[in-house]
């Protein structure tokens, strides 16, 4: 009897053991994200959209009913360590599936790796025009939106606001800052406006002091800059010192002024403008579900990263469930061309050069906070697509 | 032609001056310890950040930016006094004296600003501009902070030129960089006025923190902003030299703002290490000589 019942347990254990196996057999995305270093910041975000949304679909069973496991590794923003940290995930912890990667040089070597290895690759977060340009690749998606996006929108503000404006540029000097100038450069040239001149600073000047003679001299009406971090605090700040706000407009790259940065800058930072795939500030309710739930998780306000990196999780599911497979081939052949819900709005991946297409919105700073001034159709934002590779 | 003078040389030249005077502060410090204890203190910068953090927490809690300018350099000595004693010292009097308190100062500056990482965050801090506005003179606009800080940052220098120089006290601290053992056969506490110096230095430093702030705004990996220029300017004006760390720091920064108006900002950069370079081969001594030989 005893002998009996002992065996009707262990046929139920393994029973329950077998039967978990096979749910909890879970699909798995690798995190190459920085986690510490001077880009921690974008990393805590990513990770916040991606852990959100990997909570909310595990609730309702996951996809093709298997849970989703995160996998996080530290890219540092070196691209050097992204590519080892993505070998060990695809060769070791064989994930399915691989994001997180924040510098544009880490996307661009992690997508090289990924074709190597057969494996699909998405960024959330990496602006360089290149990586669903010139250096495409039919392995690496981009769900945010790139700099050419980003500053289309900008140029579409800036011609209804300001008409013929004459433009300074200011940028870090390093290929993210060249890469957004000459971006937003050839788009004012193209609605009009008049370019006075550009200067390029070392990333983190300490005085930005000592390129105002130019600035000045030149007479603009509006200043573009590219720079982040604490080079914003100081450029803003240094130059609402010199009295040189009075009068000049200021626009930037989206993330010019963050969540990050903008206390410190302060009443400098009053009437700033930028192009941004998100905002916070979204008045849908899908958006305003995401944010709530967003600050119930992580007592913080989502910023582009974070709602991007959310998103990417969803098209994901929507991708494996349309190929009904985790198989690189299908799951690419089902990103292409693939329209889903974000918090955004309806993104669709361009089957040409897996670029996410996606309203665009120019918000400026009023009261300390940013506010949405204009929205721009995705198809007016997008530009041409140029990858040749695919 | 009237109008460039004005809104362009002009202000260049002030900023230039400006930023002179921020970086002859942060230099005066390192090359009076590097003359009198012939030590190259890799942890200044992060000294001049310490005290930009102390100013922010005390300013948080209510204590105006006057006060500041005396209380954060009154904080700093006993710690730039407790670093020498506890950690300099003990491998002072090793053979490879420069290899060891090089390496030492350069692992306590990597442990201060992790330091400063944990306690305060990564992000930048802006104190508060202590006197907002400008003047014009002859159409130029210049903020008054900036001809504040020249004029203070003149003060200090010119003090501490006169405490070096004018004084029993800085004819000790001479003495003992000249011949220690003749100074402490003549009964200067050798060991208590390294300690002093290391501390004063520190103190400016600090000081300089409390100045800079904000401009430059706050946040922990602010020490490698001057630290580089720093040693520039004393190298070109000779290692352990007050008067030639004034007339380097001057004559750098004047090469750096005049230079990118005519040609591209960054190679600022290049031209005054490129200066550096010249002086090295040049003149390796410097425009003049050190602490004890004044």
């Amino acid at each position: 009897m005893l002998r009996l019942k002992s065996t009707l347990a262990a046929l139920s254990v393994s029973a329950m053991l077998s039967g978990t196996a096979i749910a909890a057999d879970p699909i798995k995305i690798g995190v190459v994200t920085p986690l510490s270093g001077t880009y921690a910041g974008i990393g805590q975000q990513v990770r916040w959209g991606l852990e959100l949304a990997t909570k909310e679909l595990n609730a309702t069973g996951g996809i093709m009913g298997r849970q989703i496991e995160l996998i996080f590794e530290d890219e540092e923003a070196n691209p050097s360590v992204a590519v080892q940290k993505a070998e060990k995930l695809f060769q070791v912890s064989k994930v399915d599936f691989l994001t997180g990667t924040v510098n544009s040089g880490s996307t661009l070597a992690v997508g090289q790796l990924a074709e190597r290895s057969d494996k699909l690759i998405a960024t959330t977060v990496s602006f360089a025009d290149s990586i669903t340009g010139d250096k495409c690749s039919p392995n690496v998606f981009r769900v945010n939106a790139k700099a050419g996006q980003q500053s289309a929108a900008l140029a579409a503000w800036l011609v209804k606001a300001k008409p013929q404006a004459k433009v300074y540029y200011l940028g870090p000097d390093y290929e993210m800052g060249r890469s957004t100038v000459a971006a937003f450069k050839s788009n004012v040239d193209r609605v009009g406006g008049q370019s006075l001149g550009e200067v390029f600073a070392p990333l983190d000047s300490k005085d930005y002091t000592q390129y105002f003679g130019q600035l000045r001299a030149a007479r603009p009406q509006v200043l573009y800059t590219s720079v982040a971090g604490n080079d914003t605090v100081r450029l803003l700040t240094q130059l609402q010192e010199f009295g040189l706000l009075e009068g000049l407009t200021i626009l930037g790259a989206s993330g010019t002024v963050t969540a990050q940065n903008i206390a410190a800058i302060g009443k400098a930072v009053e009437g700033f403008v930028t192009g941004v795939g998100y905002t916070a500030e979204i008045d849908t309710p899908e958006n305003k579900k995401f944010v709530a739930a967003f600050q119930a998780a992580n007592k913080a306000d989502p910023d582009l990263y974070g709602a991007d990196s959310y998103g990417l999780i969803y098209a994901y599911k929507a991708a494996v469930d349309k190929a009904n497979s985790t198989e690189t081939a299908k799951v690419r052949d089902a990103l292409r061309g693939l329209a889903w819900d974000t918090p955004q709005g309806k993104k669709t991946i361009r089957a040409g050069d897996h670029q996410a297409e996606q309203i665009m919105y120019v918000v400026q700073v009023t009261g300390g906070k940013f506010k949405i001034v204009a929205q721009v159709a995705a198809a007016d934002a997008i530009g041409p697509d140029v990858c040749t590779r695919f | 032609m009237l109008d460039y003078l004005q809104f362009v040389l002009t202000p260049q030249i002030v900023t230039g001056l400006a930023l002179g005077v921020a970086v002859i502060l942060v230099a005066l410090g390192l090359t009076i310890i590097f003359g009198l204890l012939d030590v190259i203190n890799m942890s200044h910068g992060e000294f001049y950040a310490l005290g930009a953090f102390i100013a922010l927490a005390l300013g948080q809690v209510g204590l105006p930016f006057w006060a500041l300018l005396f209380a954060v350099p009154i904080l700093m000595l006993p710690i730039g006094y407790l670093v020498e004693r506890g950690l300099i010292q003990r491998v002072f009097h090793s053979k490879d004296r420069h290899i060891t308190t090089l390496l030492l100062t350069f692992g306590f500056a990597l442990v201060l600003e992790d330091a400063l990482r944990l306690v305060f965050g990564p992000n930048p801090y802006k104190p508060e501009t202590p006197i907002r506005g400008a003047v014009e003179v002859l159409g130029t606009y210049l903020p008054l902070y900036r001809l504040f800080m020249v004029a203070i940052g003149g003060l200090v220098i010119v003090g501490t030129a006169l405490i070096v120089y004018r004084t029993r006290l800085g004819a000790m601290v001479r003495a003992a960089a000249f011949d220690r053992n003749m100074a402490a056969s003549l009964g200067v506490p050798v060991e208590r006025v390294y300690a002093g110096a290391f501390a004063f230095g520190v103190a400016l430093a600090g000081l300089a923190g409390v100045l800079l702030a904000p401009i430059y705004s706050v946040f922990p990996t602010m020490g490698r902003d001057f630290i580089l220029l720093a040693f520039t300017v004393i190298i070109v004006g000779g290692m352990g030299s007050i008067g030639g760390a004034v007339i380097a720091g001057l004559f750098l920064t004047q090469v750096q703002a005049i230079s990118s108006l005519y040609i591209s900002p960054v190679w600022a950069d290049p031209i005054v290490f490129g200066i550096m370079v010249i002086m090295l081969v040049v003149r390796p001594q410097g425009l003049r000589g050190g602490l004890g030989h004044a």
